[in-house]
């Protein structure tokens, strides 16, 4: 059979097969080319590094099996920094069993970039051009901070990143996350002094709130009750909202600090077309949408299919961070914001 | 022949006889090196090689692979940031204080209850020895996470049960005071397992003439029995502490709300900084590691020129003191005791597992039992992962405890049992990775392994020699105590019935030490499965195991499947300890212990 002829015939019954399970037909958006997706079925599966949550990216490897089931998707995750670490030594013994490479600090991620082979999915054209560091780059998820309250214990919840610095909201019912603990804290500090005033940190930090090292523990904190209020990245409250928590989340009026990833497919992968399809399917405007209502992410398409819930663009602005100034502030700012938190480093 | 003649045939004889006997003497001295040597060489590659990566970290702030080891750009910059900053002697402090608190009420407890389960007539012996050892199969993490659920100032359980009753005092887990009473409470079996096997291994005689010298009970407690076992308290006390100096988990989820930080979160943070700050964080390591060589040092020192051979040619059995109607009250010390450090935590893992959200109004919200479903439970067994890690996990713990017994009896009989040379090298290359907070020997592991040429790399076989290596002191250590004690008269015995030393070792040596190395091979599976920080580093798409897995659940903030992929694991080595009980036949299976997390 000519391999052309038997390539259409596979995507054709894949495309019959996806119909019958009531998924929406390849046709309707655009994952790549046939050959591409031939190439994935052939090898079968890839190794996913990734800084998100394991049990998001489940969630998520889950979704993309429903619509590509012939691809096997491993996960390896780990804390920001370990990975960074991981990934530099893998390659430098030219061990790198990566995939695809998935990063929350897009600072630390521009330091690899040789590393990574050109890819840029089908919908390149419909990405905002000032979240991308590289165009080998691309913002898979985009992360957004939100304030959230556990509303069986807040009388008379915040409205706004300002009341944060209220005095009824002192002694310790507010729980942060400290600057240090990656890059999406780093953007919302950022958006802290460039937005609410120079002044915003010594104010926040007057009202003692509780310190953690990552929005994990603090999410978990203010279900409990340990705090009552805290600013968190909407995609950990929102699943614990979904599942009867009683916590109640918004987006402040003064603007929401916006993280978008940095995801790219290494030079040395070894399943460079199934790691491709499965950033394509991310990147698409059906994986964003499905990041966007079931994990709670923003997107950085320049045309939102959705937003998450209590986001509304016309009040809410999305506040994105000069890369520049993201990488040239960092270490003294961070450590202006240690000293005015008292938080020892 | 000629008188002459047979004179020089005799001396000749003689001669070779003393070449020949001279020629034996070399090749025993050229065998002694050669075992020695291969000791030495196993011990360069597992500790050794990663120590000295670490050293280079410390000292370049490069990582070796990344950069070349060419780069020798060596500066004690890192060295002096360390020691020149406040933040650091504030964590040194609380380290010490919360540590020293730890052990001693470790040994308080560890001591009581190993005197109470094998010298008294206290009832349900068995269950309480049994019991007592369960809080440690509970990873740190877990552990703590369970104490804040059930002491947390606002929101525990136990306050909110006070609160319900009206008092107004309230548990504070996120204190100082939280921090001793949770690791005294954790690292008590580590006495527990010392002393208990010294005290039923200990000749009675003492103790028997001290009581009709007419010494009192507690008396000859306090001048004869426990100053006989000293080497096993001190052993356990200088254990639980260092390995109390290495926990992660404990002071992550208790000490970080009270703000109180001690030296593991701070090299945690370092780790996992943006960007990740190693080379502060092993000089932080190489201060630890000076620390503790300096105990063990001390140790060694006020031990020495002191014999404590208890285990003799003869039988006997230790002595059981009749308490009378006392022993009811030890027993309800006992259960007082498993309620605090079993019962109650294992509970609120039960809540948190079952529980769809932690969050607990009052005591009546507790028990709504509509608040109950097994959706956490789901959502793990969804995950593909959570079965291959467990899975693997079993597969590295059978791995580290074989290949970890072998070495660490290898190691553990040079030590104590011979006059091989080097054997004091020996014992102190194997007592080094104990200083070494897993999260930062695991970066050294994996500098130093991963260039090797085999395909180490991406294999279980890599986890478990790293756990071998981090694990040898424990083990070495927990294998000393029971061969420390076995009289040598026994194995000369056997050497003048012209046994040779394998033989000696196989008939007489490793069945009077059974119980010892079954302790010894149990306790490094169960470290080996639940160690954390030396497998971040190490594993891969397809070695993940299961602390890595927890650990991302509660970095992942569910409360939910971090406690019921606890009570999985706990209820999975709670079967793995029955079986080798079992398999011991008899023997008691003391074990536990960790410093994983």
């Amino acid at each position: 059979m000519n391999p052309s002829l038997f390539r259409l015939g596979t995507t054709a019954a894949w495309v019959i097969a996806l119909a019958m399970m009531g998924v929406a037909p390849l046709a309707a958006q655009n994952f790549g080319p046939p050959e591409l997706i031939e190439a994935a079925r052939q090898e079968g599966r890839l190794v996913y590094y990734t800084a998100n949550f394991t049990e998001v990216e489940q969630e998520t490897i889950k979704t993309f099996n429903k619509r590509f089931p012939f691809v096997k998707v491993e996960l390896v995750r780990a804390p920001g920094g370990q990975l960074i670490t991981r990934v530099k030594t893998e390659a430098a013994a030219g061990k790198l069993s990566a995939d695809i490479i998935d990063h929350s600090d897009r600072a630390l991620m521009t330091d690899l970039v040789d590393l990574f082979q050109d890819y840029a999915p089908p919908n390149a054209a419909d990405y905002l051009p000032d979240v991308m560091i590289s165009p080998k780059l691309w913002p898979r998820v985009t992360l957004v901070w939100s304030i959230a309250y556990n509303a069986a214990l807040v009388k008379t919840p915040p409205k706004s990143w300002m009341d944060l610095t209220k005095p009824e909201y002192a002694n310790k019912q507010i729980g942060q996350v400290f600057a240090a603990s990656g890059g999406t804290t780093w953007t919302r500090v950022m958006f802290e002094r460039q937005v609410l005033g120079e002044d915003y940190w010594r104010k926040q930090a007057a009202t003692n709130p509780v310190l953690y090292p990552s929005g994990a523990p603090a999410s978990e904190a203010l279900v409990r009750g340990e705090v009552t209020i805290a600013p968190l990245l909407y995609n950990i409250v929102y699943p614990k909202k979904r599942d009867g928590a009683p916590l109640e989340i918004f987006f402040p009026p003064e603007g929401a600090p916006i993280n978008p990833y940095a995801s790219g497919v290494p030079k040395t992968a070894a399943h460079p077309n199934a790691a491709k399809l499965f950033l394509n399917w991310c990147l698409s405007e059906e994986g964003q949408t499905f990041m966007i209502k079931e994990q709670g992410n923003l997107t950085s398409l320049k045309k939102a299919p959705a937003y998450p819930e209590g986001f509304d663009p016309k009040v809410v602005k999305a506040w994105v961070p000069n890369f520049e100034q993201y990488v040239k502030l960092h270490h003294d700012w961070v450590e202006e914001w240690n000293k005015t938190y008292g938080f020892r480093q | 022949m000629s008188a002459h003649g047979a004179a020089f045939g005799a001396e000749a004889a003689s001669l070779s006889a003393v070449e020949s006997a001279d020629y034996r003497t070399r090749l025993r001295n050229a065998g002694r090196w050669l075992l020695s040597a291969a000791l030495l060489i196993v011990l360069a590659f597992l500790v050794l090689y990663p120590v000295s990566m670490l050293l280079l970290g410390a000292l370049t702030n490069t990582n070796p692979v990344v950069d070349g080891f060419g780069v020798f750009d060596l500066s004690l910059a890192n060295f002096t940031t360390v020691l020149a900053n406040p933040n650091v002697h504030l964590a040194v402090a609380n380290s010490l204080i919360a540590c020293g608190g730890g052990t001693a009420l470790a040994v308080v407890i560890g001591l009581t209850f190993s005197w109470i389960v094998v010298r008294t007539n206290t009832p349900c012996q068995r269950f309480i020895g049994a019991v007592s050892l369960l809080p440690l199969f509970a990873p740190p993490l877990v552990a703590a996470v369970a104490w804040s659920v059930l002491a947390s100032p606002r929101t525990g359980l136990l306050n909110t049960l006070l609160a319900s009753l009206g008092v107004g005092w309230r548990f504070n887990a996120y204190s100082m005071a939280g921090l001793i009473s949770i690791f005294g409470i954790y690292y008590a079996p580590y006495i527990y397992i010392f002393t208990s096997s010294a005290l039923r291994n200990m000749d009675p005689a003492l103790e028997e003439a001290a009581a009709i010298s007419g010494a009192g009970t507690l008396r000859t407690l306090a001048t004869v029995t426990f100053p006989l076992i000293a080497p096993a308290i001190a052993s356990g006390m200088l254990l639980s502490f260092v390995v109390m100096l290495g926990i992660y988990g404990i002071p992550a989820v208790l000490g970080t709300p009270g703000d109180i930080p001690v030296l593991t979160t701070y090299i945690f943070k370092l780790t996992n900084w943006s960007p990740p700050l190693y080379g502060t964080a092993a000089s932080v390591a190489l201060i630890l590691m000076a620390v503790t060589a300096i105990l063990v040092w001390l140790q060694q020192r006020l031990l020495a020129g002191r014999a404590y051979i208890t285990v003799a040619g003869k039988s006997f059995r230790p002595a059981v003191l009749d308490l009378g109607g006392w022993r009811y009250v030890t027993l309800g010390l006992a259960i007082v005791y498993l309620v605090i450090v079993v019962v109650l935590p294992t509970l609120a893992l039960v809540v948190a597992a079952f529980r769809k959200y932690m969050f607990i109004r009052d005591l009546a919200g507790l028990f709504d039992a509509r608040q109950y479903a097994l959706v956490h439970f789901e959502r793990l067994f969804s995950n593909p992962l959570a079965l291959r890690s467990i899975v693997n996990t079993m597969e590295v713990g059978l791995i580290t405890a074989l290949v970890g017994g072998a070495l660490a009896f290898a190691i553990g009989y040079t030590v104590n049992r011979t006059s091989l040379p080097a054997r004091r090298s020996i014992d102190l290359i194997a007592t080094l990775p104990v200083a070494i907070p897993g999260l930062v020997i695991g970066v050294a592991y994996l500098w130093a392994w991963i260039g090797l040429p085999g395909g180490l790399y991406g294999t279980l076989w890599i986890l478990a020699l790293a756990f071998v290596a981090r694990f040898m002191p424990d083990t070495v250590r927990a294998l000393s105590t029971s061969l420390v004690q076995i009289h040598r008269e026994l194995e000369e015995a056997s050497w003048i019935c012209g046994k040779g030393v394998i033989r000696t070792i196989r008939t007489i040596v490793l069945p009077l030490a059974r119980p010892g190395v079954i302790a010894a091979v149990t306790l490094l599976f169960i470290l080996a499965i639940r160690e954390l920080g030396s497998s971040l580093f190490l594993y891969t798409s397809n070695t993940m195991v299961m602390a890595v897995l927890l650990l991302d659940y509660y970095e992942g903030g569910n409360l939910g499947i971090t406690a019921a992929f606890s009570l999985v694991q706990t209820v999975l080595l709670g079967v793995l300890i029955g079986a080798a009980h079992w398999l011991a036949r008899g023997s008691v299976v003391d074990s536990g212990v960790g410093r994983a997390g």
